[in-house]
């Protein structure tokens, strides 16, 4: 249904205050093999007595064993409010594919966030009981491949495993943390960043017991936002018997800093986390399809019917185009040209196909016919603290060009000494096409009681002047549910402190607030029901295409 | 007294054993020889009778009206020694048509021609052979050159005077004439200086009156005619005052300016000075032009002692010996400074013995040592030398197993063999890693507010470590470092991008050893570095940059939106507000593509240059013998003259000559004779601090000291994030070394506070001063008090396999001090422990006293 507004929806009596949603915060251990059937604990706040698990087509069937309060410990000594465990019985169906699955705990106080169960297709070990800080007390790896399941149970523990290699052979090495929320990574944050070395036992003159590291690795690249578990590939000069010390980066340590381990034969690729759904224009790495045209026109509410953009390698391009390319020698620059019949409003866009920033940092300017720049990825402004000049390359940028004539695209990194041949780009310069760009929805899921209000919102991207409707839809809500249209206080932003041309490189950003509410006599749901948000542009009263959605678990819980 | 109470209270004042004491007794040692010794040294100074007489210089040319030359007479003794016999020889020319010649030994010339100039002392004669040229051809007036000289001499323009920041009394004059068109406009025009800007403050009022030359300030000032806050400088009817006048007279001209003008270097003869107490010595000052000319500056320069306690030098630049020692004479002239050696010495030693020399570095400290009097100790015993060469090369007190079989072993070539073991050991690597992430700075706050970016940084340092790379390639990539790389770290403390005036400072500093941040705000007042020169190799860092986080130089020519917000990618002069382009240290301007990284070339100049081998083997010197051969170790400056400059000059070569490669160097280092001396001094070395004559006992670091303690009690440390509340509080995993701690701004320790580690909020200066809180912190800290009561230590394994108190002393004293306790300290502890009544609570104390007293805390 459409979002519509109602003030009977809103005349009920005054709904006692929610309790808290149950918060799940990890599950230990949270990887099984297929066909398997294994024991997790979920340690969460507010999750006695559950009443079911809600996996959304997981390919899992679990059940709830029980639960109970945690005992006292050094970790729950900490908290103001007390922990409950909940033990689940995880099936792991035998057909299931490998990957991650989440999964939510019901309770009587709602639905809880998503937690993630990993399904492998290698053979899983527990971390036997009892402490592995040293090689002496090292958990024996008997085979490979095999995943272990272990847990960083206090701040500075560390795991230690052996294992035998031959001379010449690689293994793979993987830790994947059970927690992975981290603000920054290595600081005081919750969080867990695990890391790897291996070390071999070769003693020293100081001490014939020392192993000594001989491969390390963290993850090699790290920016806010990426995760930070730990891969590392290792080829093995020498037949013996080695060790693989697994550790929190800045040793923090509890009964939430579950871990992962694959230990597997050869070079095994990465497992990561599958890559974030939907539209996002300002990322480096989504493609430019020479369907770009279209695709931003039905985004826009309008029809797919623009042509196709080509794709060009040459010093020559025609409007609109994409140009591709690697920078293979440090300071090298490429350069396309190309003209413009008339003033046009156009957009710059940078692909990295292989290599991202931080890596490869293309900076492109568009230059006239006379040498000067007459636009850039480069996005100039003064900090708010100190009014240094500060710049960051974009992936996009728009520029309105008044003037007919030839120009010019330059391409080049950063850096004047770096080069690789993972220093890949493609850049397309088109015409702008107004419309919605990123659409981001915060809520995980809503737990509702009867008479009670949960606001929803959702902010999306007016990209390239669009000046249309936007629509949000929420379907499938429970009985006695309601979508309404609202609005809530939204906070002046400071103006940046000195001029610049931010609108070149930064949509305008809007918010819209959607409204659910139970009914004072809505029947309590036992079970989540997935209602669907989805949001449209609308244009000259036409709906357009859809442009993002999300599901989002909601109940009618009882009042506490 | 039971024994706690007794060990600690000796323990806290230095040791608890007659043997662990010879740093305490030392000093009783010193005061005891007191004057009495001197005076014996100085008796014995006239030494054996005179063999040889020579004069200096040898064979002189001199050249241009009013030319002067100062000679001196050296005389040798049968014991090799030189004596300066100058003033007391007779002196005569062979033409006294050509030339004159003083009792002081300075030849005038009068005319062309050749002569010689003949010494006679003792019975004993020698010769110089003189040409005057040019003698009626007065040299053109040069401003530069004649004002400078006299303003340098008299001390106006030094750092104390009118050579200040702002120069004083409303004059400023540039240090040392360094900036003699400056000079001149201040002196014929007058002005206030100002520090940001070229505006002239307040009215001007010219030092010279070109109406009234007599009436010109600066001849009224510095003879007191007018009221002078500097003093009378020199008498009126002087030369100097007349050749002011005669300048003013003809009206303040500047003069000439060429390459006849620029004085080039200084050279001071001799080098190195030797006399004993109340001996004199004439320092010969010889001038440098840049046209490849010299001339005699003996009597154009200022002299002054870099410690008058020891020597002293007079205006003409005789030297004067008040108390056994080693200074420095520093001589400025305009534009230029140098230095010479002074060693105030003790008696000839007669059947001074002949000790053998085990490489360069010997050759060199020994040579000294002879002319110095001094011989040095014998080699350090076994279980000594093990001791201080495993702290040396990895921080790490040798495990008594490895003491004992080394005591045993007879290979001759033991001490080798250790070496390469340690060299190649991996705490080797921990121990030099722990070094190098001082001196680069390895902190989260310096490396870009991000744990993970600190540790990346040192993670490189370490892997630079383990595979030997080369020191230069070390600093180029450091010093040029760009993208995302770890080594470009530590350009964005604070997550910001380094200013480039602190990047530059701290690059030069770091591997150039020479502190240039003085200059930033003005000429540096003491050493001949210019604001310009400093902001010249700032502009290499100018356009360091930041795109996220990563690290770029700013292209030249690209605007990359700069005029979107005003911005501008230059660097400007503070004081003439002028932009500023790369230059070099010698001035040399670079030529730089417009999108190239300037770092590079800079740092291809700079680890080419002389100062980079000089500054790093320093800097490693520094590390194994608690002083550089200049010290600080990156404290290189004319006023701070190296005590061996052949050594270091020896040891640059050396490290260049094989790939910069720091391992070699070390075992260079180790391999020496010098380094293997034996603690213990003897009659002649007793007093010397500075020439490596015997080992001298240095304060372990606070990170060694508490790794030493943990593997001789065996009871590991807790290192805790410095955040103490919250589930997320990290610990560095269990047996974590201080010295392994990769971030140690991140973990808070009582210990390492209290013993001197140092913040890595700019390069790292660890001080060895005791302190009250380690006094306190030994009595009742956790860090000793915990170990000693651990039921998992060293003591506790011990007793429970039911070793004697023997056996734990002996394994205790080897742990901890390196070697076996003496029979009569053994005795010693016996009687203690026994009197106590309490056996493990006495065995503890002793360990307690083993790990507070000074024997265990320094390396020796």
């Amino acid at each position: 249904m459409l979002v519509a507004g109602g003030s009977a929806a809103l005349a009920a009596p005054k709904a006692p205050a929610a309790a808290p949603d149950p918060r799940a915060i990890s599950v230990h251990p949270f990887t099984g093999r297929r066909g398997d059937t294994f024991v997790a604990t979920v340690r969460g706040i507010g999750l006695r007595e559950p009443t079911s698990v809600f996996l959304d087509r997981a390919p899992l069937a679990v059940t709830v064993e029980g639960t109970q309060p945690e005992p006292p410990n050094e970790n729950a000594a900490r908290s103001k409010v007390p922990f409950d465990l909940v033990r689940l019985r995880i099936q792991a169906a035998a057909d299931a594919r490998p990957g991650r699955y989440p999964f939510r705990l019901v309770t009587a106080r709602g639905v809880s966030n998503a937690l993630t169960i990993h399904i492998t297709d290698y053979p899983v070990a527990a971390e036997p009981e009892g402490s592995h800080e040293t090689p002496a007390t090292a958990v024996a790896v008997e085979r490979q491949p095999v995943v272990f399941t272990g847990r960083i149970s206090r701040r500075g523990e560390s795991d230690y495993y052996v294992f035998d290699a031959m001379a010449g052979q690689t293994l793979t090495f993987e830790a994947i943390s059970g927690l992975p929320a981290i603000g920054a990574a290595g600081s005081n944050a919750p969080g867990f960043d695990p890391s790897l070395a291996i070390y071999e036992p070769s003693g020293s003159w100081f001490d014939p017991k020392r192993v000594n590291r001989i491969a390390f690795n963290d993850e090699p690249l790290w920016t806010f936002g990426q995760p930070s578990d730990a891969y590392l590939v290792h080829k093995f000069e020498k037949t013996g018997r080695y060790f693989l010390r697994l550790e929190a980066f800045s040793g923090q340590g509890g009964p939430d800093y579950g871990y992962q381990l694959k230990i597997l034969p050869g070079e095994a690729p990465q497992d990561t986390a599958p890559p974030r759904e939907g539209w996002d224009e300002h990322d480096f790495p989504r493609h430019l399809s020479a369907n770009r045209l279209n695709d931003l026109a039905e985004r826009g509410g309008r029809p797919r019917d623009q042509k196709s953009i080509e794709t060009y390698g040459a010093s020559l391009f025609k409007f609109p185009g994409t140009i591709e390319g690697g920078i293979a020698r440090p300071g090298e620059a490429h350069r396309a040209r190309f003209h413009l019949d008339g003033p046009r409003d156009i957009a710059i866009e940078v692909e990295t196909p292989a290599t991202a920033p931080p890596l490869f940092n293309p900076v492109v300017r568009m230059l006239n016919a006379a040498g000067e720049e007459v636009a850039t990825n480069v996005f100039a402004g003064r900090g708010a603290c100190s009014g240094a000049l500060n710049k960051s390359i974009q992936a996009k940028t728009i520029v309105p060009v008044r003037d007919p004539g030839d120009y010019t695209v330059e391409i080049r990194d950063t850096t004047s000494d770096l080069a690789e041949p993972g220093f890949r780009y493609r850049v397309q310069v088109r015409p702008q096409i107004p419309h919605v760009g990123k659409v981001r929805i915060d809520e995980d899921h809503v737990n509702l009681a009867p008479g009670g209000v949960k606001t929803v919102r959702v902010m999306f991207d007016r990209e390239e002047d669009y000046r249309g409707a936007v629509v949000v839809a929420v379907e499938s809500l429970p009985p006695g549910v309601q979508a309404l249209a609202g609005a809530d206080f939204e906070a002046d932003k400071d103006a940046p402190l000195t001029a610049s041309k931010r609108e070149r490189y930064t949509a305008r950003s809007e918010r819209i607030v959607v409204v659910l509410t139970a009914s004072p006599d809505a029947a309590v749901t036992k079970e989540p029901r997935l209602a669907r948000m989805v949001v449209r542009p609308v244009v000259d009263g036409n709906p357009g295409a859809v442009v993002a959605t999300k599901d989002i678990p909601v109940m009618v819980v009882g009042t506490p | 007294m039971h024994l706690q109470s007794r060990a600690r209270k000796q323990a806290v004042h230095g040791s608890i054993f007659s043997q662990a004491c010879h740093a305490c007794c030392a000093a009783r040692v010193r005061s005891r020889l007191g004057a009495g010794l001197l005076l014996i040294w100085q008796a014995a100074w006239a030494g054996p009778g005179p063999v040889s007489l020579k004069v200096f210089p040898a064979d002189v040319t001199l050249r241009g009206a009013g030319a002067t030359q100062q000679f001196l007479a050296i005389v040798t003794g049968a014991d090799g020694a030189g004596r300066d016999v100058t003033a007391s020889a007779a002196w005569r020319v062979s033409n006294p048509d050509l030339a004159s010649i003083a009792d002081s030994a300075r030849l005038a010339a009068i005319a062309d021609g050749s002569l010689t100039v003949t010494a006679t002392f003792s019975g004993m004669q020698a010769q110089s052979p003189v040409r005057i040229e040019g003698s009626a051809i007065a040299r053109p007036f040069s401003f530069a050159r004649d004002i400078g000289a006299i303003l340098t001499k008299r001390g106006c323009n030094s750092a104390g005077c009118h050579g200040g920041v702002k120069g004083r009394g409303g004059l400023k004059l540039s240090a040392n004439a360094l900036y003699p068109k400056d000079d001149y406009e201040w002196i014929t025009q007058g002005g206030g200086y100002q520090v940001l800007t070229t505006e002239v403050k307040g009215e001007r009022i010219p030092r010279v009156d070109l109406q009234n030359p007599a009436s010109s300030l600066l001849l009224t000032k510095p003879t007191m005619i007018t009221p002078h806050g500097g003093g009378k400088r020199f008498d009126a009817g002087s030369g100097d005052y007349q050749a002011i006048l005669a300048w003013v007279r003809s009206g303040a001209p500047y003069g000439a300016e060429g390459r006849q003008e620029k004085l080039a270097r200084l050279e001071v003869y001799p080098a190195l000075a030797t006399l004993p107490v109340e001996g004199q010595r004439r320092l010969l000052v010889t001038a440098h032009f840049s046209d490849g000319r010299t001339e005699d500056f003996t009597h154009q320069v200022l002299y002054a002692s870099n410690n008058a306690d020891v020597a002293t030098v007079s205006a003409d630049g005789v030297v004067s010996g008040k108390r056994l020692g080693e200074t420095a004479a520093l001589i400025r002239a305009a534009g230029q400074v140098a230095s010479a050696g002074i060693g105030v010495i003790g008696p000839a030693i007669s059947n001074y013995p002949d000790v053998s020399r085990w490489n360069f570095i010997d050759e060199s400290v020994f040579s000294k040592l002879k002319t110095f009097h001094i011989i040095p100790s014998d080699i350090a015993d076994d279980a000594g030398f093990l001791r201080r060469v495993c702290l040396d090369l990895t921080g790490t007190p040798p495990p008594p197993e490895r003491v004992r079989q080394f005591i045993a072993g007879k290979d001759p070539r033991k001490r080798e063999k250790v070496i390469d073991a340690l060299i190649g050991s991996p705490e080797f690597v921990d121990y030099w890693t722990f070094r190098f992430s001082d001196v680069f700075r390895v902190a989260i706050f310096a490396n870009g507010l991000m744990p993970k970016w600190s540790q990346k940084y040192w993670e490189w340092i370490r892997s630079s470590i383990e595979t030997n790379r080369p020191y230069d390639e070390v600093a180029r990539e450091r010093l040029s470092a760009q993208g995302y790389g770890p080594a470009s770290r530590h350009f964005i403390p604070y997550n910001q991008i380094a200013p480039p005036a602190d990047a530059m400072a701290e690059e030069v500093r770091v591997f150039m050893g020479r502190r240039l941040d003085c200059a930033q705000c003005h000429n540096h007042p003491y050493e001949n570095w210019s604001q310009d020169q400093f902001w010249g190799m700032t502009a290499f860092f100018s356009r360091l940059f930041k795109m996220g986080s990563v690290v770029f130089d700013h292209p030249v020519n690209m605007d990359l939106s700069s005029k979107d917000v005003d911005g501008k990618i230059e660097l400007i002069h503070p004081r003439t507000k002028v932009p500023v382009q790369p230059a070099l240290l010698d001035g040399a301007r670079v030529n730089l593509a417009p999108d190239s990284n300037p770092r590079k070339e800079l740092a291809r100049w700079m680890t080419q240059h002389p100062y980079f081998a000089e500054a790093a083997v320093n800097r490693v010197w520094g590390q194994f013998f608690g002083r550089g051969i200049v010290d600080p170790v990156d404290d290189f400056r004319s006023t701070n003259p190296p005590t061996h400059p052949g050594l270091l000059a020896a040891l640059a070569k050396d490290f260049r000559d094989h790939g910069y490669n720091l391992r070699r160097l070390m075992k260079t280092i180790v391999m020496s004779r010098t380094y293997q001396l034996s603690r213990m001094p003897n009659a002649t070395n007793r007093e010397d601090a500075v020439n490596y004559s015997h080992s001298l006992p240095r304060a372990l670091d606070a990170e060694v000291l508490l790794d030493a303690m943990v593997d001789v009690t065996g009871v590991p440390e807790t290192f805790s994030t410095a955040v103490t509340d919250g589930s997320s509080v990290g610990q560095a995993p269990a047996g974590t070394r201080a010295i392994n701690l990769k971030d140690p701004d991140m973990y808070f320790s009582r210990f390492l506070e209290l013993y001197g580690r140092p913040s890595r909020g700019s390069i790292p200066e660890r001080s060895a001063k005791p302190n009250l809180g380690q006094a306190l912190h030994m009595l009742a800290g956790s860090s000793y008090v915990d170990r000693l009561s651990s039921k998992d230590s060293r003591l506790a394994r011990l007793l429970e396999s039911g070793a004697t108190d023997a056996k734990i002393f002996e394994e205790f004293y080897l742990a901890a001090l390196g070697r076996m306790p003496a029979p009569e300290e053994t005795q010693e502890l016996r009687q203690i422990v026994a009197r106590r009544g309490d056996r493990e609570a006495g065995l503890r104390e002793f360990v307690w006293a083993l790990i507070s007293c000074r024997e265990f805390a320094e390396n020796h």
